[in-house]
């Protein structure tokens, strides 16, 4: 398979976002902004208990006052987490749902609760779910023998990892618009996913999924918390259905902390062994990960897939607490499996006396399954490997870690990922062809601020050879052609290869109409500056415009994502990080200086927009690793830090220079483009690589992330104590 | 937010009587940028809220013979810009530079920040009624206190967040507090009070009173002034630790030294135990653990604080060796 990328106009090259102007100006509409004629605005009372009967709920005195419309009982007899919902409003404004809020009346009867998750583990915990204990395995994987691996090694290292509660804190909250139009519901969302909104409005409120519709133009980030429909989406179209007028509902950044998830915590133990030259001989990790009243992640990935290793055992607890549900959150246990699996093969190459990169590199897979599974497709980890270990001047690192002296130590470190990103088949879009020469593209996808828009422009007009501005591009409702959730890194490799299926049956048309023009076969009709022209006599030409006209009245293009070719291949993305840090010994504060990202994700489609991603992702994974953490208190079963001031989010000054590299191997095996997807891949070992720049500067791991000064200390009090 | 009625005194004295005649609970605002927080989030209530926007004459910075005088209404931004200050007072300068964020110190005035309430997050949540708020518990007290005090509480465990107030302090610094009954001065350091004196308060002001002034003394000649500030992030982001330093060097030797540290105790702590170390002898690192050693004597750290020790120990280093450099 030719792997190399084809020299195209404008794809893989750097193109400005078409809506740029709109959003910078502030004229985007985002859900937020959306104001109807005789809206009302609708609020949430939420639990302030971590586990309560609720016994009654009293809605007449919010409804005897005046400027309330309607008022909703939303839970029936307990309740589990604090910032449950229980009531709705809908009032002519804020202030008076705010007041109608404090006017509902509820008696609870408080239950015994944990909000710790590792007190959970206590047989003696109260236990979040009626007669279930709160622990449970939920993931198990095993291939080979384990103990004869360990039997085996020369080297055997055993360590444990732990990462925090993170909450996606999108810029924009979340917010639904929602009325009637007779039997039709219309909901402007904040959404990753309008047409999962949809279908699931349509079963919860019993309506057919063809009388639904769900916009949503602009976005200002989601990161996993909104894919799926939300209740307070439920509340605003039952509120609208009473009160028959448009009923907003906002989410406030509080909320965002307590009912529309996080990323799970993890507590991971690793054992590895390895023979002396670093060949890797077994693997075990055992994860406990909590994610409140719902699932943990499983982190398993990581070490199950990327290195050859013919021994592995996995098994994964998730552990529950009176805590709001976990949603997917930006390459969900990927990120928490990268800083457990590559900080314990940066343990294992230091007890190995190896370089780490060598150490990777010596248990190179080529298949999935640790090398026991199927071929990958395509796998570029080798030239991130090059290309990011050049870029961030791998020799300067310390030869054994915490070699400098002084209170200020610098350290180097790498990390892997693998993710998926094959985009999803049946995907569809349309391309319609006007006569005066305008373009449209339309999907029912959604741009949550990625640039969607964009990349479908950019197809759209290096197959018709157009430009981008050219082109009219619609997206986010799903009255249009289906496509899939925002979410998986799918968007890209499920959207593109549709509009440019639709894009490529639009040109065999123009070609055709162009040859009746110039009195040749078609397949005799080439395209360029903007005319057709025959390759047999190249003088005979016809511009766009006449051959456009010809087609005298619009005419659509059904383009579809096609599906797998066969089972024989994995299809995933790689990506290496180099992070380079200084670490104050005394203050225990970390400074990032420089950030590399090495990615194979395919044909990147806008170099500009994928750059973006890369840089929001380290961002995100500096952040995590160095500041985020939701913190728990038992005592009120409330988070202490639901804000914006208390949960730590890096600001300008923490973010170093980031280097985005990308190998650009296209995979044609795929689908029509040799397109993967980027959307996570950054964000998986970007927090990892820090933490093994850590290590290598100070000479001990932390262990743990956030990796605050208090953590930082601590790790060097462990190695003064020679632990 | 509840329902308040706003006020616009014009002058001080109108401000005084306004504050001296209104029965229903007065909140005073300057740049509002903590004051509107709080009576958004409800943790604040007022029936009254008294603007001192166009109060007139409480902005500025005056030089006086004996010194500087900076109102209360002074903004934030206007310390790190004033020239005699930077000339001056260079911990005072570094202190407004650390704090907040630019459009922060744009709004906030030196007076705010001075009067500032503080940030233990369970304060600050509206679901909770701790001491502070006239409940029974201390809910950091053996709950989640990372950020809290290791010195000075008792019943309350705040730390005082204010990075004005060490470096004031420890400048010597005076408050010209006004009332109806006329001005009164006290040395910055007695305007704060304990949370056992009053757990409800964090200064000495009384029904009736407001902060009118601070004054700082000339400086000695010879004297070096430093401001050190250990946080996790890079802005935006109150102190951990921070230690404000004032001293007199004479051949390598504190002849005088004053000591005040932010973020470890619910008042701006004065270490009189390390200066008393510090004072009269050769300046290096080990005289500077020997000075924090001495005052961690005196403190009790929670579960999750501990790491404030040794924050101090690298804040106070850092600061000495700077002031005596
Ligand atoms: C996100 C954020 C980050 C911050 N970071 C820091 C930081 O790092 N370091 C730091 O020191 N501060 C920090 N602050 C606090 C900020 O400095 C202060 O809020 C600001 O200086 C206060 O000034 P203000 O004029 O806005 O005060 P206001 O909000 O108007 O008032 C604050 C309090 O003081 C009272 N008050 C105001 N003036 C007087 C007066 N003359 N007499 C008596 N009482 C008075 C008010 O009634 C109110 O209770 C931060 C604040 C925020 C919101
Ligand atoms: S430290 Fe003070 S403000 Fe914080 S919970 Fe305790 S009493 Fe309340």
């Amino acid at each position: 398979m030719n792997t190399k990328a084809p020299d195209y106009r404008l794809i893989g090259k750097p193109t400005r976002r078409i809506d740029g102007r709109e959003v910078v100006t502030g004229r985007a509409t985002y859900t937020q902004d959306i104001k109807l004629k005789d809206m009302l605005i609708g609020k949430i009372l939420r639990s302030p208990h971590a586990a309560a009967e609720v016994v009654s709920i009293d809605l007449a005195p919010a409804l005897a006052l005046p400027g309330v419309f309607a008022a909703l009982k939303l839970a029936e007899g307990k309740v589990r987490y604090a910032g449950q919902q229980v009531a709705a409003v809908a009032a002519v404004d804020e202030r008076t749902a705010e007041k109608a809020l404090s006017r509902i009346k509820v008696e609870y009867k408080t239950l015994p609760y944990v909000v710790d998750w590792e007190k959970a583990r206590d047989a003696s915990a109260p236990q979040v779910r009626d007669g279930k204990g709160n622990v449970e395995k939920f993931n198990e994987y095993s291939r080979g023998d384990v103990e004869k691996g360990f039997a085996e090694a020369d080297v055997v290292v055993e360590r444990t990892y732990r990462t925090a509660f993170e909450i996606h804190n999108p810029a924009e909250t979340h917010g639904s618009v929602a009325y009637w139009e007779g039997d039709h519901l219309v909901v402007y969302d904040s959404t990753q996913n309008i047409h999962g909104v949809r279908d699931g409005l349509a079963r919860t409120l019993k309506v057919p999924a063809a009388n639904v519709t769900v916009i949503k133009k602009y976005m200002g980030g989601g990161f996993g918390s909104k894919l799926g429909l939300n209740e307070h989406t439920v509340a605003a179209a039952n509120l609208a259905r009473e009160t028959r007028r448009p009923v907003k509902i906002l989410l406030s950044r509080r909320d965002n902390a307590v009912c529309v998830g996080y990323r799970p915590s993890s507590l991971q133990t690793y054992k590895v062994g390895a023979k002396k030259d670093g060949s890797l001989t077994a693997f075990s990790l055992v994860n406990y990960a909590s994610g409140g009243v719902g699932a943990g992640d499983e982190v398993s990935e990581p070490v199950v897939d990327i290195y050859k290793c013919p021994n592995c055992k996995v098994e994964e607890f998730t552990v529950f607490t009176n805590t709001g549900a976990s949603r997917a959150t930006r390459a969900p246990g990927h990120t928490q499996g990268a800083l457990g699996l590559e900080g314990v093969m940066d343990e294992l190459a230091a007890a190995l006396e190896m370089d780490p990169l060598e150490l990777r590199k010596k248990n190179y897979s080529t298949r999935n399954l640790g090398d026991t599974g199927l071929p990958y497709s395509t796998k570029g980890l080798d030239m991130c490997y090059e290309l990011g270990a050049k870029a961030i001047g791998w020799e300067r690192r310390n030869r054994k870690p915490g070699e400098g002296s002084g209170p200020v130590r610098r350290g180097i470190g790498v990390a892997t990922s693998i993710w998926f990103g094959a985009g999803v088949p049946g995907t569809l879009a349309d391309i319609v062809l006007y006569p005066d020469m305008s373009v449209e593209v339309v999907c029912g996808t959604q741009d949550l601020g990625t640039g969607t828009r964009t990349h479908m422009a950019v197809v759209a007009a290096e197959t018709l050879g157009l430009e981008p501005k050219d082109i009219t591009v619609k997206l986010g409702n799903s009255d249009y052609p289906w496509a899939p959730l925002s979410g998986g890194s799918l968007t890209t490799p499920s959207v593109a290869p549709a509009v440019r299926d639709a894009a490529l049956k639009a040109v065999d048309r123009l070609k055709a109409v162009a040859a009746a023009r110039l009195k040749v076969a078609a397949d005799d009709v080439a395209m360029g500056d903007r005319k057709f022209f025959a390759k047999s006599a190249p003088e005979k030409t016809v511009v766009f415009a006449d051959v456009y006209r010809d087609l005298r009245r619009e005419t659509p293009f059904h383009g579809e994502r096609t599906g797998y070719p066969g089972d024989a291949y994995a299809f995933n993305t790689f990506g290496a990080h180099f992070a380079e840090v200084d670490v104050n010994v005394e203050t225990g504060r970390i400074r990032v200086l420089k950030h590399v990202a090495a990615h194979d994700s395919g044909q990147i489609i806008n170099k500009l927009t994928a750059e973006s991603q890369v840089v929001g992702a380290v961002t995100q994974g500096l952040s995590a690793g160095l500041f985020e953490e939701r913190v728990m208190d038992d005592t009120t079963g409330n988070p202490v830090n639901p804000n914006l001031c208390d949960y730590k989010i890096a600001t300008s000054l923490d973010i170093p220079e980031i280097t985005p590299i990308f190998v650009d191997i296209v995979d044609t095996r795929l689908n029509n483009l040799g397109t993967k997807g980027l959307g996570e891949p950054p964000r998986i070992p970007s927090s990892a690589a820090i933490a093994n720049a850590v290590y290598n500067a100070i000479g001990v791991h932390v262990r743990e992330i956030p990796m605050t000064p208090q953590r930082v200390l601590a790790a060097l009090k462990r190695k003064e104590a020679g632990s | 937010m509840r329902e308040f009625k706003i006020a616009q005194p014009r002058t001080a004295d109108e401000l005084a009587a306004l504050l001296a005649e209104t029965k229903e609970p007065v909140a005073m605002m300057a740049g509002g940028t903590d004051l509107i927080d709080e009576l958004k989030s409800g943790v604040a209530t007022a029936g009254l809220v008294a603007d001192l926007q166009a109060v007139a004459g409480l902005a500025g910075i005056v030089p006086e013979k004996e010194g500087l005088r900076i109102g209360a209404m002074t903004k934030v931004v206007d310390l790190d810009e004033d020239a005699a200050v930077a000339r001056n007072y260079p911990s005072l300068r570094q202190a407004a530079r650390s704090l907040a964020t630019p459009q922060l110190r744009n709004v906030g005035t030196v007076g705010g920040n001075l009067c500032q309430r503080p940030r233990c997050w369970y304060y600050r949540d509206p679901q909770v009624v701790c001491r502070k708020k006239g409940g029974f518990n201390c809910y950091a007290f053996q709950g989640r206190n990372k950020y809290h005090a290791i010195f000075g509480g008792s019943g309350c465990f705040i730390v005082y967040p204010s990075d004005l107030a060490p470096a004031l302090i420890s400048l010597g610094a005076k408050a010209t507090i006004g009332s109806v009954k006329g001005d009164k001065v006290v040395p910055l350091e007695q305007f704060y009070a304990l949370p056992e004196i009053d757990g409800r308060r964090e200064n000495i002001l009384d029904k009736g009173q407001f902060l009118k002034s601070v004054w700082v003394p000339a400086p000695k000649a010879g004297q070096k002034a430093v401001y050190v500030k250990l946080k996790e992030r890079g802005t935006w982001d109150f102190a951990l630790v921070s230690a404000a330093v004032t001293g007199v060097v004479q051949g390598g030797v504190f002849a005088e030294i004053s000591v005040v540290m932010g973020g470890v105790a619910p008042i701006p702590w004065r270490l009189r135990k390390a200066e008393d170390v510090l004072r009269g002898k050769p300046v290096s690192e080990a005289l500077v653990r020997q000075a924090v050693d001495e005052a961690l004597k005196d403190a009790s750290p929670l579960r999750e604080n501990g790491y404030k020790a040794d924050l101090a120990f690298a804040a106070l280093k850092e600061a000495v060796l700077a002031a005596a450099a």
